[in-house]
Protein backbone atom coordinates (compact mmCIF):
# COMPACT_ATOMS: atom_id res chain seq x y z
CA UNK A 1 0.00 0.00 0.00
CA UNK A 2 1.58 3.09 -0.67
CA UNK A 3 0.78 6.98 -0.30
CA UNK A 4 2.32 9.99 -2.59
CA UNK A 5 4.34 6.73 -3.51
CA UNK A 6 5.56 6.27 -0.07
CA UNK A 7 5.64 2.27 0.87
CA UNK A 8 3.48 1.37 3.97
CA UNK A 9 3.48 -1.98 6.00
CA UNK A 10 0.51 -1.74 8.57
CA UNK A 11 2.64 -4.23 10.79
CA UNK A 12 5.38 -2.57 11.79
CA UNK A 13 5.25 -0.28 14.44
CA UNK A 14 5.81 3.70 13.87
CA UNK A 15 7.45 6.83 15.41
CA UNK A 16 4.88 9.70 16.05
CA UNK A 17 6.64 11.11 12.91
CA UNK A 18 7.18 8.25 11.11
CA UNK A 19 10.81 8.61 10.51
CA UNK A 20 12.04 5.14 11.78
CA UNK A 21 9.59 1.45 12.36
CA UNK A 22 10.32 -0.82 14.56
CA UNK A 23 9.47 -4.91 14.48
CA UNK A 24 9.21 -6.94 17.20
CA UNK A 25 11.44 -10.37 17.10
CA UNK A 26 10.52 -13.11 19.01
CA UNK A 27 13.35 -13.37 20.86
CA UNK A 28 12.20 -10.27 22.81
CA UNK A 29 14.55 -7.62 20.39
CA UNK A 30 13.26 -5.45 18.22
CA UNK A 31 14.58 -4.67 14.62
CA UNK A 32 14.83 -0.90 13.83
CA UNK A 33 15.06 0.93 9.90
CA UNK A 34 13.82 4.04 8.02
CA UNK A 35 10.59 4.58 6.74
CA UNK A 36 10.35 5.41 2.68
CA UNK A 37 9.60 9.53 4.08
CA UNK A 38 12.95 9.20 5.87
CA UNK A 39 14.86 7.73 3.30
CA UNK A 40 13.61 10.26 0.95
CA UNK A 41 14.23 13.33 3.08
CA UNK A 42 17.72 12.03 3.30
CA UNK A 43 18.63 11.65 -0.32
CA UNK A 44 21.37 9.12 -1.05
CA UNK A 45 22.81 8.12 2.07
CA UNK A 46 26.91 7.51 2.01
CA UNK A 47 27.46 6.83 5.18
CA UNK A 48 26.04 4.42 8.55
CA UNK A 49 27.50 4.26 11.35
CA UNK A 50 25.66 2.08 14.39
CA UNK A 51 26.70 2.66 17.97
CA UNK A 52 28.83 -0.72 18.65
CA UNK A 53 26.92 -3.59 20.37
CA UNK A 54 26.60 -3.32 23.98
CA UNK A 55 25.90 -0.24 24.21
CA UNK A 56 23.49 1.53 26.44
CA UNK A 57 21.59 4.21 24.51
CA UNK A 58 18.51 6.34 26.27
CA UNK A 59 15.47 7.78 24.70
CA UNK A 60 16.79 10.83 22.52
CA UNK A 61 20.25 9.13 21.87
CA UNK A 62 20.57 8.23 18.32
CA UNK A 63 21.45 4.27 18.17
CA UNK A 64 23.06 4.91 14.36
CA UNK A 65 23.80 7.95 12.52
CA UNK A 66 23.72 8.99 8.47
CA UNK A 67 24.85 11.49 5.64
CA UNK A 68 24.04 12.43 2.84
CA UNK A 69 24.85 14.96 0.51
CA UNK A 70 27.10 16.60 3.36
CA UNK A 71 24.21 16.21 5.80
CA UNK A 72 24.39 14.37 8.86
CA UNK A 73 22.18 13.39 11.74
CA UNK A 74 20.92 10.73 14.25
CA UNK A 75 18.58 7.82 12.75
CA UNK A 76 16.21 8.77 16.38
CA UNK A 77 15.46 6.66 19.21
CA UNK A 78 13.12 7.00 21.67
CA UNK A 79 13.37 3.85 24.15
CA UNK A 80 15.87 2.69 26.31
CA UNK A 81 18.14 -0.33 24.55
CA UNK A 82 20.97 -1.83 24.17
CA UNK A 83 22.69 -2.45 20.91
CA UNK A 84 22.94 -6.14 19.41
CA UNK A 85 23.74 -5.36 16.40
CA UNK A 86 24.70 -3.23 13.18
CA UNK A 87 23.37 -4.81 9.47
CA UNK A 88 26.37 -5.36 7.98
CA UNK A 89 25.53 -5.30 4.92
CA UNK A 90 24.05 -1.95 5.22
CA UNK A 91 27.44 -0.72 6.71
CA UNK A 92 29.06 -1.32 3.98
CA UNK A 93 26.36 -0.31 1.10
CA UNK A 94 24.82 2.39 2.97
CA UNK A 95 22.11 3.10 -0.30
CA UNK A 96 20.36 0.04 0.17
CA UNK A 97 18.51 2.07 2.93
CA UNK A 98 17.04 4.57 -0.20
CA UNK A 99 16.80 1.56 -2.62
CA UNK A 100 15.31 -0.95 0.07
CA UNK A 101 14.35 0.81 3.03
CA UNK A 102 12.06 -1.97 4.78
CA UNK A 103 14.34 -4.76 3.97
CA UNK A 104 17.54 -2.92 4.96
CA UNK A 105 17.23 -2.61 8.92
CA UNK A 106 19.81 -0.81 10.53
CA UNK A 107 20.03 -1.79 14.15
CA UNK A 108 18.44 -4.73 16.47
CA UNK A 109 18.50 -3.79 19.78
CA UNK A 110 17.58 -4.87 23.25
CA UNK A 111 14.94 -3.08 24.53
CA UNK A 112 15.94 -2.37 28.88
CA UNK A 113 12.52 -2.13 29.76
CA UNK A 114 10.88 -5.15 27.24
CA UNK A 115 9.23 -4.55 24.11
CA UNK A 116 5.87 -3.55 25.29
CA UNK A 117 6.87 -0.85 27.16
CA UNK A 118 9.34 0.36 24.31
CA UNK A 119 6.27 0.72 22.21
CA UNK A 120 4.17 1.96 23.79
CA UNK A 121 4.44 5.15 22.08
CA UNK A 122 4.36 4.07 19.16
CA UNK A 123 1.86 3.28 16.41
CA UNK A 124 0.89 0.48 14.42
CA UNK A 125 -1.80 -0.70 11.42
CA UNK A 126 -4.69 1.16 10.44
CA UNK A 127 -3.92 4.18 12.56
CA UNK A 128 -0.06 4.40 11.76
CA UNK A 129 -1.32 4.39 7.81
CA UNK A 130 -3.57 7.56 8.30
CA UNK A 131 -0.90 9.17 10.26
CA UNK A 132 1.46 8.46 7.77
CA UNK A 133 -0.02 9.47 5.11
CA UNK A 134 -1.30 12.77 6.47
CA UNK A 135 2.42 13.48 6.76
CA UNK A 136 3.59 12.67 3.26
CA UNK A 137 0.59 14.94 1.83
CA UNK A 138 0.88 17.68 4.68
CA UNK A 139 4.68 18.11 3.96
CA UNK A 140 4.15 17.25 0.56
CA UNK A 141 6.64 14.11 0.09
CA UNK A 142 7.27 12.43 -2.94
CA UNK A 143 8.58 9.26 -1.97
CA UNK A 144 11.41 8.09 -4.92
CA UNK A 145 13.82 5.23 -5.13
CA UNK A 146 17.78 6.21 -5.43
CA UNK A 147 18.89 3.79 -8.37
CA UNK A 148 21.21 1.42 -7.00
CA UNK B 1 5.39 42.16 11.61
CA UNK B 2 8.19 39.68 10.99
CA UNK B 3 9.73 37.28 12.96
CA UNK B 4 12.94 37.33 14.66
CA UNK B 5 15.73 35.46 14.39
CA UNK B 6 18.89 35.97 17.10
CA UNK B 7 22.46 37.24 16.14
CA UNK B 8 24.29 35.17 18.11
CA UNK B 9 28.60 36.05 17.28
CA UNK B 10 30.61 33.38 19.66
CA UNK B 11 33.52 35.13 18.73
CA UNK B 12 37.14 33.48 18.33
CA UNK B 13 37.33 29.91 19.55
CA UNK B 14 38.87 26.64 20.08
CA UNK B 15 37.70 23.79 17.84
CA UNK B 16 36.42 21.59 20.28
CA UNK B 17 34.57 24.48 22.24
CA UNK B 18 33.34 25.56 18.39
CA UNK B 19 31.98 21.69 17.75
CA UNK B 20 30.33 21.36 21.08
CA UNK B 21 28.40 24.58 20.69
CA UNK B 22 27.01 22.91 17.32
CA UNK B 23 26.11 20.28 19.22
CA UNK B 24 24.22 22.47 22.27
CA UNK B 25 22.66 24.51 19.64
CA UNK B 26 20.79 21.59 17.75
CA UNK B 27 19.91 19.93 20.60
CA UNK B 28 18.22 22.85 21.85
CA UNK B 29 16.74 23.95 19.00
CA UNK B 30 15.27 20.62 18.61
CA UNK B 31 14.31 20.84 22.19
CA UNK B 32 12.85 24.32 21.94
CA UNK B 33 14.73 25.53 24.61
CA UNK B 34 16.29 28.09 21.43
CA UNK B 35 15.30 30.33 18.89
CA UNK B 36 16.34 30.35 15.52
CA UNK B 37 19.49 31.74 15.19
CA UNK B 38 21.94 33.06 12.74
CA UNK B 39 25.29 32.67 14.06
CA UNK B 40 29.25 33.36 12.76
CA UNK B 41 31.89 31.72 14.63
CA UNK B 42 35.77 31.47 14.40
CA UNK B 43 38.34 28.82 15.07
CA UNK B 44 42.08 29.14 16.05
CA UNK B 45 44.17 27.03 13.73
CA UNK B 46 42.32 23.95 13.79
CA UNK B 47 41.44 20.51 11.01
CA UNK B 48 37.94 19.56 10.97
CA UNK B 49 36.58 16.47 9.52
CA UNK B 50 33.63 15.67 8.90
CA UNK B 51 30.75 13.43 10.52
CA UNK B 52 31.79 9.83 9.38
CA UNK B 53 35.62 10.53 8.01
CA UNK B 54 38.66 9.06 9.70
CA UNK B 55 41.43 11.36 10.94
CA UNK B 56 44.59 9.13 9.98
CA UNK B 57 42.87 9.46 6.12
CA UNK B 58 41.99 12.72 5.98
CA UNK B 59 44.73 14.51 7.70
CA UNK B 60 48.58 14.59 8.14
CA UNK B 61 48.46 13.99 12.26
CA UNK B 62 51.91 14.95 12.25
CA UNK B 63 51.75 17.97 10.72
CA UNK B 64 49.16 19.10 12.75
CA UNK B 65 50.71 18.57 15.86
CA UNK B 66 54.08 19.82 14.84
CA UNK B 67 52.33 22.90 14.09
CA UNK B 68 50.26 22.92 16.91
CA UNK B 69 46.76 22.13 14.66
CA UNK B 70 43.82 21.19 17.10
CA UNK B 71 41.89 17.87 15.24
CA UNK B 72 38.09 17.85 15.78
CA UNK B 73 35.54 16.08 14.15
CA UNK B 74 32.43 17.81 13.15
CA UNK B 75 28.71 17.14 13.68
CA UNK B 76 27.87 18.27 9.91
CA UNK B 77 28.82 16.12 6.81
CA UNK B 78 31.22 16.35 4.28
CA UNK B 79 34.77 16.85 4.17
CA UNK B 80 37.68 17.95 5.62
CA UNK B 81 39.08 20.96 6.21
CA UNK B 82 41.93 23.36 8.07
CA UNK B 83 40.15 26.39 9.72
CA UNK B 84 42.29 29.17 11.09
CA UNK B 85 41.76 32.86 12.03
CA UNK B 86 41.69 33.66 8.42
CA UNK B 87 38.37 32.07 7.59
CA UNK B 88 34.59 33.40 8.82
CA UNK B 89 32.05 30.93 10.07
CA UNK B 90 28.63 31.18 9.31
CA UNK B 91 25.36 29.04 10.57
CA UNK B 92 22.13 29.15 10.75
CA UNK B 93 20.05 27.14 13.44
CA UNK B 94 16.32 26.48 11.69
CA UNK B 95 13.61 23.76 11.18
CA UNK B 96 11.97 22.44 8.25
CA UNK B 97 8.75 23.29 9.28
CA UNK B 98 10.21 27.18 9.25
CA UNK B 99 10.93 26.82 5.66
CA UNK B 100 8.19 25.13 4.55
CA UNK B 101 9.92 21.65 2.78
CA UNK B 102 11.46 18.78 3.74
CA UNK B 103 14.01 18.61 0.89
CA UNK B 104 17.90 18.47 2.57
CA UNK B 105 18.95 19.53 -1.36
CA UNK B 106 16.47 22.53 -1.63
CA UNK B 107 17.35 23.65 1.79
CA UNK B 108 20.85 23.88 1.10
CA UNK B 109 20.39 25.52 -2.20
CA UNK B 110 18.51 28.25 -0.69
CA UNK B 111 20.89 28.84 2.48
CA UNK B 112 23.82 28.98 0.00
CA UNK B 113 22.12 31.60 -2.48
CA UNK B 114 21.13 33.57 0.41
CA UNK B 115 25.00 33.33 1.56
CA UNK B 116 26.37 34.40 -1.58
CA UNK B 117 23.78 37.35 -1.94
CA UNK B 118 25.42 38.45 0.98
CA UNK B 119 29.03 37.53 0.04
CA UNK B 120 27.85 39.68 -3.55
CA UNK B 121 27.55 42.80 -1.68
CA UNK B 122 31.09 42.52 -1.01
CA UNK B 123 31.84 43.35 -4.38
CA UNK B 124 33.01 40.27 -5.82
CA UNK B 125 30.71 37.59 -8.48
CA UNK B 126 30.00 34.58 -5.82
CA UNK B 127 27.31 32.06 -6.42
CA UNK B 128 26.18 28.96 -5.36
CA UNK B 129 27.63 25.22 -6.89
CA UNK B 130 25.64 22.40 -6.43
CA UNK B 131 26.24 21.11 -4.21
CA UNK B 132 27.58 22.86 -1.10
CA UNK B 133 29.70 25.01 -2.54
CA UNK B 134 30.11 29.24 -3.51
CA UNK B 135 32.46 30.00 -5.49
CA UNK B 136 33.85 32.74 -7.88
CA UNK B 137 34.67 32.37 -11.75
CA UNK B 138 34.74 28.18 -10.75
CA UNK B 139 36.72 29.25 -7.58
CA UNK B 140 35.66 27.71 -4.28
CA UNK B 141 34.75 30.56 -2.18
CA UNK B 142 32.99 28.95 0.57
CA UNK B 143 32.05 25.42 1.68
CA UNK B 144 29.20 24.11 3.55
CA UNK B 145 27.67 21.23 5.23
CA UNK B 146 24.72 20.39 7.46
CA UNK B 147 23.42 18.69 10.45
CA UNK B 148 19.78 17.65 11.29
CA UNK B 149 18.21 16.60 14.59
CA UNK B 150 14.63 15.49 14.07
CA UNK B 151 12.78 18.94 12.36
CA UNK B 152 15.61 20.89 13.29
CA UNK B 153 18.87 21.66 11.60
CA UNK B 154 21.93 23.51 11.85
CA UNK B 155 23.48 24.41 8.20
CA UNK B 156 27.18 25.96 8.17
CA UNK B 157 29.69 27.55 6.28
CA UNK B 158 33.28 28.33 5.82
CA UNK B 159 34.03 31.85 3.84
CA UNK B 160 37.36 32.62 3.03
CA UNK B 161 38.44 35.85 4.10
CA UNK B 162 42.52 34.79 3.94
CA UNK B 163 43.55 31.90 2.90
CA UNK B 164 47.10 29.90 3.48
CA UNK B 165 47.08 27.29 0.32
CA UNK B 166 50.21 25.74 1.76
CA UNK B 167 49.66 25.24 5.24
CA UNK B 168 45.80 23.68 3.85
CA UNK B 169 48.34 21.35 1.80
CA UNK B 170 50.25 20.30 4.57
CA UNK B 171 47.44 19.47 6.70
CA UNK B 172 44.80 17.86 4.83
CA UNK B 173 45.50 14.54 2.72
CA UNK B 174 43.75 15.07 -0.52
CA UNK B 175 44.78 14.91 -3.94
CA UNK B 176 46.27 18.25 -4.74
CA UNK B 177 49.63 17.07 -2.49
CA UNK B 178 50.43 15.05 -5.10
CA UNK B 179 50.97 18.04 -7.29
CA UNK B 180 54.37 19.73 -7.02
CA UNK B 181 55.95 22.79 -8.68
CA UNK B 182 53.65 24.28 -11.25
CA UNK B 183 50.84 22.43 -10.46
CA UNK B 184 50.21 23.47 -7.15
CA UNK B 185 49.30 26.67 -8.71
CA UNK B 186 46.59 24.23 -10.13
CA UNK B 187 45.74 23.12 -6.64
CA UNK B 188 45.74 27.41 -5.55
CA UNK B 189 43.65 27.80 -8.65
CA UNK B 190 40.33 25.62 -7.05
CA UNK B 191 40.24 28.02 -3.99
CA UNK B 192 40.07 31.90 -3.52
CA UNK B 193 39.68 34.31 -0.98
CA UNK B 194 38.33 37.77 -0.34
CA UNK B 195 41.94 39.00 0.17
CA UNK B 196 42.70 37.65 -3.61
CA UNK B 197 39.32 39.02 -5.15
CA UNK B 198 39.40 42.17 -3.00
CA UNK B 199 42.96 43.18 -2.72
CA UNK B 200 42.44 43.35 1.02
CA UNK B 201 40.29 41.76 2.98
CA UNK B 202 37.28 43.76 4.54
CA UNK B 203 36.77 44.34 8.32
CA UNK B 204 35.17 41.38 9.63
CA UNK B 205 31.90 43.73 10.94
CA UNK B 206 31.30 44.21 7.27
CA UNK B 207 31.45 41.14 6.37
CA UNK B 208 29.08 39.66 8.81
CA UNK B 209 26.64 42.78 8.51
CA UNK B 210 26.43 42.43 4.88
CA UNK B 211 25.53 38.40 5.64
CA UNK B 212 23.20 39.25 7.82
CA UNK B 213 21.58 41.29 5.98
CA UNK B 214 21.32 38.88 3.43
CA UNK B 215 20.18 36.10 5.49
CA UNK B 216 17.53 38.51 6.78
CA UNK B 217 16.24 39.53 3.67
CA UNK B 218 16.28 36.31 2.08
CA UNK B 219 13.94 34.56 4.78
CA UNK B 220 12.34 37.82 5.58
CA UNK B 221 13.32 38.66 9.12
CA UNK B 222 14.76 40.49 11.29
CA UNK B 223 17.66 39.76 13.11
CA UNK B 224 18.71 40.88 17.16
CA UNK B 225 21.77 40.15 18.79
CA UNK B 226 21.76 37.84 21.71
CA UNK B 227 23.76 35.82 23.90
CA UNK B 228 23.74 31.92 25.55
CA UNK B 229 20.40 30.56 26.99
CA UNK B 230 20.90 29.00 30.18
CA UNK B 231 19.70 25.66 28.64
CA UNK B 232 22.20 26.38 25.78
CA UNK B 233 25.01 27.14 28.48
CA UNK B 234 24.04 23.95 30.66
CA UNK B 235 24.03 21.57 27.17
CA UNK B 236 27.27 23.04 26.17
CA UNK B 237 29.34 21.98 29.30
CA UNK B 238 27.57 18.44 28.68
CA UNK B 239 28.69 18.90 24.85
CA UNK B 240 32.18 19.53 25.89
CA UNK B 241 32.56 17.23 27.76
CA UNK B 242 32.17 14.21 25.46
CA UNK B 243 33.71 16.31 22.21
CA UNK B 244 37.21 18.06 23.75
CA UNK B 245 38.59 14.12 24.05
CA UNK B 246 40.36 11.91 21.68
CA UNK B 247 37.90 9.33 22.21
CA UNK B 248 35.79 11.27 19.99
CA UNK B 249 37.78 12.79 17.18
CA UNK B 250 38.87 9.40 16.84
CA UNK B 251 35.28 7.78 16.72
CA UNK B 252 35.81 6.50 13.04
CA UNK B 253 39.66 5.56 12.57
CA UNK B 254 40.10 3.46 9.53
CA UNK B 255 43.79 3.67 8.12
CA UNK B 256 45.14 5.91 5.56
CA UNK B 257 46.12 2.91 3.43
CA UNK B 258 42.37 1.99 2.87
CA UNK B 259 42.26 5.49 1.26
CA UNK B 260 45.31 5.56 -1.34
CA UNK B 261 45.58 8.59 -3.76
CA UNK B 262 45.74 6.79 -7.50
CA UNK B 263 47.72 8.69 -10.16
CA UNK B 264 47.03 7.96 -13.83
CA UNK B 265 48.14 10.16 -17.43
CA UNK B 266 46.16 9.72 -20.33
CA UNK B 267 48.09 10.90 -23.52
CA UNK B 268 44.72 12.37 -25.72
CA UNK B 269 45.37 14.43 -29.25
CA UNK B 270 44.41 17.20 -27.62
CA UNK B 271 46.75 17.19 -24.80
CA UNK B 272 47.92 14.76 -21.75
CA UNK B 273 45.53 14.56 -18.94
CA UNK B 274 46.82 13.77 -15.39
CA UNK B 275 43.77 12.21 -12.95
CA UNK B 276 44.74 11.73 -9.01
CA UNK B 277 41.94 9.72 -7.45
CA UNK B 278 41.49 9.15 -4.49
CA UNK B 279 39.84 5.90 -3.68
CA UNK B 280 37.39 4.87 0.11
CA UNK B 281 38.98 0.99 -1.00
CA UNK B 282 36.51 -0.30 2.32
CA UNK B 283 33.61 1.34 0.55
CA UNK B 284 34.94 0.88 -3.50
CA UNK B 285 33.75 4.55 -3.70
CA UNK B 286 35.86 7.38 -5.26
CA UNK B 287 36.45 9.85 -2.60
CA UNK B 288 37.35 13.14 -4.84
CA UNK B 289 39.27 13.58 -8.03
CA UNK B 290 41.49 15.87 -9.46
CA UNK B 291 42.53 16.57 -13.22
CA UNK B 292 44.88 18.38 -14.35
CA UNK B 293 46.93 18.76 -17.83
CA UNK B 294 48.25 20.51 -20.72
CA UNK B 295 44.51 20.21 -22.49
CA UNK B 296 42.41 23.52 -22.99
CA UNK B 297 38.09 23.26 -22.67
CA UNK B 298 36.05 26.02 -22.26
CA UNK B 299 34.49 27.60 -19.86
CA UNK B 300 37.51 27.29 -17.75
CA UNK B 301 35.62 26.12 -14.74
CA UNK B 302 34.28 23.26 -16.62
CA UNK B 303 37.32 21.14 -14.57
CA UNK B 304 35.94 22.17 -11.61
CA UNK B 305 32.19 21.22 -11.81
CA UNK B 306 33.89 18.11 -13.20
CA UNK B 307 35.31 17.27 -10.38
CA UNK B 308 32.60 18.49 -7.99
CA UNK B 309 30.55 16.19 -10.12
CA UNK B 310 32.62 13.45 -9.48
CA UNK B 311 32.64 13.30 -5.76
CA UNK B 312 31.79 10.32 -3.19
CA UNK B 313 30.88 8.34 -6.77
CA UNK B 314 30.46 4.55 -6.70
CA UNK B 315 34.06 3.56 -8.68
CA UNK B 316 31.51 1.40 -10.70
CA UNK B 317 29.93 4.55 -11.87
CA UNK B 318 32.47 6.69 -12.85
CA UNK B 319 32.20 6.67 -16.26
CA UNK B 320 28.57 6.99 -16.62
CA UNK B 321 29.14 9.82 -14.62
CA UNK B 322 31.57 11.84 -16.37
CA UNK B 323 29.63 10.65 -19.80
CA UNK B 324 26.35 11.94 -17.73
CA UNK B 325 28.03 15.27 -17.00
CA UNK B 326 29.57 15.99 -20.47
CA UNK B 327 26.01 15.53 -21.45
CA UNK B 328 24.33 17.69 -19.14
CA UNK B 329 26.86 20.61 -19.80
CA UNK B 330 27.94 22.88 -22.54
CA UNK B 331 31.84 22.07 -23.19
CA UNK B 332 34.31 23.00 -25.74
CA UNK B 333 36.79 20.39 -26.23
CA UNK B 334 39.70 20.61 -28.31
CA UNK B 335 40.63 17.59 -29.89
CA UNK B 336 39.32 15.79 -26.86
CA UNK B 337 36.13 13.59 -25.94
CA UNK B 338 34.64 12.41 -22.41
CA UNK B 339 36.09 9.53 -23.48
CA UNK B 340 39.88 10.91 -22.69
CA UNK B 341 38.73 12.26 -19.26
CA UNK B 342 37.47 8.27 -18.28
CA UNK B 343 40.75 6.84 -19.94
CA UNK B 344 42.74 9.37 -17.60
CA UNK B 345 40.65 8.38 -14.51
CA UNK B 346 40.89 4.56 -15.25
CA UNK B 347 44.30 4.40 -15.73
CA UNK B 348 44.90 6.13 -11.93
CA UNK B 349 42.31 3.02 -10.99
CA UNK B 350 44.60 0.47 -12.12
CA UNK B 351 47.44 2.30 -11.35
CA UNK B 352 49.12 0.15 -8.22
CA UNK B 353 48.49 1.00 -4.62
CA UNK B 354 51.94 2.87 -3.67
CA UNK B 355 50.69 4.75 -1.02
CA UNK B 356 52.44 6.78 1.79
CA UNK B 357 50.16 6.44 4.30
CA UNK B 358 53.09 7.74 6.85
CA UNK B 359 54.35 10.84 4.74
CA UNK B 360 54.53 13.71 7.25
Amino acid sequence: MECNGCEFHPELHYDREFQIWVRREADGTLTVGMTDISQTIAGKILHVRVRRPGTRRPPGKPVATIESGKWAGPVPNFFDCVIEEANAEVLDNPVLLNTDPYQAWIARVRPVDGPEAALSGFVTGEEARAGYCERARREDIHCRRQPG
Amino acid sequence: MSATWRLLDTGLRRAAENIALNRALLEAHQAGEAPHTLRFLRFRPSALIGFHQSPRQELHLDACARAGIEVQRRITGGGAIYFDEGQLGWELYLDRRTLGTADMGAIARRICEAAAAGIRRLGVDARFRPRNDIEVDGRKLSGTGGAFDGDSFLYQGTLLLDFDVERMLRVLRIPAEKLSGKAVAGARDRVVSLRELLGEVPPLETVQRHLAEAFAEAFGVTLEPGGLNAAEEARYREALAEIDTPEWVHLRDAPADEAPLLEGVHRARGGLIRAIVWLDEARDHVKQVLITGDFFVQPRRLVADLEAALKDVPRADLRARVEAFFREHEAALLMLEPADFVAALEAALASPTTDEAARP
